[in-house]
């Protein structure tokens, strides 16, 4: 029955392939009536017939399925006499049957299921010859070569359908800027390619008693499941899913899962339905759920589909929360950070509170804004690259006159140790500016620029411009020893005082300057 | 003691749970010119405000323990006492979509003092 159902024929239109076989079939015997018959559960139904105008009957009434599980060809010369036949109303009726002999169609797999059959309304007391047995077989042969041919290519066609539903699926899933609409998108893909009631993936517990949905599919008027449920309050399927087993249920009513209390089921219009596990180092960590509100059978190329789309959505939907986890962790960890900065800011303006120079305390204080302006720009992309114009920016927003300098370069990425030491070289080549350079004077100003060259070497220019005539200083101060390091802290830095006002260059390899 | 004795300096109120960080706060505001009265918490400034109606500018941290935090403490404020200007601050950027009251402003810890104070002074022109 079930081998019968993976066939997907019955009630399927007729096919000439089979006719022809069956008229074939009629031909060789010499019979008026020819039928593929195949054995369904209360029926048989006919795939091909000639000379017979229904096309089932009930299982009761069939010869074909008499010793069906011996796998030979079945004679009976007059049905009228043979004990097995005499009283159907196939034979007693109008239809007055006599003579029958039918051929087993044995599947690949071995499953039988039904028989090539010849129909005659007289009584054949010598049967057929050898030649038209040996026939019949063949004929038989061919019917059931056929039906798993048929069987075959429609599968794949169904796999190349749900193939490319899955590549949907993936660009879903890259598309989605959160994991609800990951699961939304994914989960109607599933629904419209299994014409199902309801599809989502659902976050297991670590003892597989509690599935939490964050969102799901469903189709119009079925109502939504997201939230929390409990494994046993809808049957035994806790053991099989915490040991990574699939669960399918064709019908809630006769699975031995759910059979012994379906209510639950029915209560939420589920009558089939998979559960599809996802596992991690050993353990179940979600599943993949469809719901259809009638029973229905699941195709192996579905439960492959719905593996592969529980394994990409599950990986999709952790990748996502884990990149949210590290944003929040990063938060905090800047936030802290920050919070001891502005800690070290009042243990050192309290320490130095009674230092009657102000100049120095000064200074320190805005060396620690300016580092922590570029550990802002850090932060906004999440510790990875910064780009050298925003760290440029939030250094002059710390010291002002941002106004007066003119920044042109291409954008560069900054990993976060040329951030922090480019942000303190610019404070200070801007606060030497301001009180002996370019910026200390009204029309003064600073073109600050940048270039690549050889796509290898940065070459950041400073020069200040319209300044009161510069000297060079006679002591080197803590804050010119911070520009010589550069770039990356490592030198690579040529300082100029000329007559016109204050020239810096400065070189860095780019591959040192996006090292973390 | 008569009423024409009370002090002229502006009174600012300073609510931060870090106690290094408000004896910082403190001293910067009063080394600049005003009077102040301290906080550890938002419940503790309602208090506060409720007996002071002399306060003119309330200077508060974002991120506190026990009740609301400082966001919210400036829209409270801003609602209950309109008057008082407001300066938040905080180690955490702002969240882009809280939107900060009327006649308050932001700064990112460590601040620059001379800023803060510049602000101040303007709040209490």
């Amino acid at each position: 029955m079930q081998a019968l159902a993976e066939l997907a024929v019955l009630d399927t239109p007729a096919e000439q392939a089979f006719n022809d076989l069956v008229l074939i079939a009629s031909q060789a015997c010499d019979t008026p009536i020819a039928l593929v018959s195949l054995l369904d559960e209360d029926r048989q139904w006919f795939k091909a017939r000639v000379g017979l105008d229904v096309c089932e009957t009930e299982i009761g009434y069939s010869v074909c399925q008499l010793d069906i599980d011996r796998a030979e060809v079945l004679e009976i010369v007059d049905l009228s006499q043979d004990e097995r036949t005499r009283t159907n109303p196939l034979i007693t009726g109008e239809r007055a049957f006599r003579f029958y002999a039918g051929a087993p169609l044995v599947l690949k797999s071995g499953a039988i299921v039904g028989r090539l059959c010849v129909i005659d309304t007289v009584a054949r007391p010598d049967g057929l010859s050898a030649a038209q047995r040996t026939l019949l077989s063949a004929l038989a042969r061919q019917v059931s070569d056929h039906l798993d041919l048929r069987r075959m290519a429609q599968s794949s066609a169904r796999m190349v359908e749900l193939q490319t539903a899955l590549i949907e699926i993936g660009e879903a899933i890259r598309r989605s800027e959160d994991s609800a609409a990951m699961i939304e998108r994914s989960a109607a893909i599933v629904g419209r390619v299994l014409e199902v009631d309801r599809a989502g993936i659902g976050f297991v517990d670590a003892t597989v008693e509690h599935v939490d949905f964050e969102a799901d599919w469903t189709a119009p008027g079925v109502t939504s499941i997201v939230g929390r449920h409990r494994f046993d309050d809808y049957g035994a399927m806790r053991e099989d899913l915490a040991q990574g087993l699939p669960i399918v249920i064709e019908d809630v009513n006769t699975d031995d899962r759910t059979m012994a209390d379906p209510g639950s089921m029915k209560a939420v219009d589920v009558a089939a339905l998979v559960n599809m596990p996802v596992r991690h180092l050993d353990r179940t960590t979600a599943i993949f759920v469809v719901h259809s509100s009638i029973p229905r059978c699941w195709t192996p190329e579905e439960l492959w589909f719905l593996r592969s789309t529980a394994d990409r959505l599950e990986a999709g939907v952790s990748r996502f929360r884990a990149e949210q986890q590290q944003q929040i962790l990063n938060g905090e960890i800047s936030h802290r950070l920050k919070n001891m900065l502005a800690m070290v800011q009042a243990i050192a303006s309290q320490t130095l509170r009674e230092i009657p120079e102000r100049g120095p305390v000064e200074n320190f204080e805005r060396r620690l804004v300016a580092l922590s302006a570029a550990h802002d720009v850090l932060l906004q992309k999440s510790w990875a690259d910064a780009d050298l114009r925003n760290v440029a920016e939030a250094v002059l927003d710390t010291v002002g006159f941002a106004d007066r300098v003119r920044l042109d370069g291409p954008p560069v990425p900054l990993g976060a140790r040329a951030a922090l030491s480019f942000s303190l070289v610019v404070h200070e080549l801007m606060t030497n500016a301001c009180k002996y350079g370019s910026l200390c004077q009204e029309g003064g100003h600073v073109d600050l620029t940048w270039s690549i060259a050889d796509d290898t070497d940065l070459l950041v220019s400073w020069r200040e411009k319209n300044g009161p005539p510069v000297v060079a200083p006679t002591r080197r101060g803590f804050g010119s020893k911070l520009v010589r390091l550069g770039l990356v802290g490592t030198g690579g830095v040529d300082l100029r005082y000329e007559p016109t006002g204050l020239e810096a260059d400065m070189h860095a390899s780019i591959k040192h300057l996006a090292m973390g | 003691m008569c009423v024409c004795d009370r002090p002229t300096k502006p009174l600012v109120l300073v609510v931060e749970d870090e106690p290094l960080l408000r004896l910082f706060a403190v001293d910067m505001i009063e080394d600049a010119g005003f009077d102040t009265v301290e906080a550890a918490n938002s419940t503790e400034a309602v208090a506060i405000l409720e007996s002071h109606p002399d306060i003119r500018i309330v200077f508060t941290d974002v991120d506190m323990p026990h009740g609301i935090d400082g966001i919210r403490l400036a829209a409270c404020i801003r609602d209950r006492w309109p008057p008082i200007k407001i300066i938040i601050t905080s180690g955490k950027p702002l969240p882009q979509r809280v939107s900060i009251p009327a006649e308050t402003v932001f700064f990112p810890k460590p601040f620059r003092q001379d800023r803060v104070i510049e602000t101040l002074r303007n709040m209490a022109a």
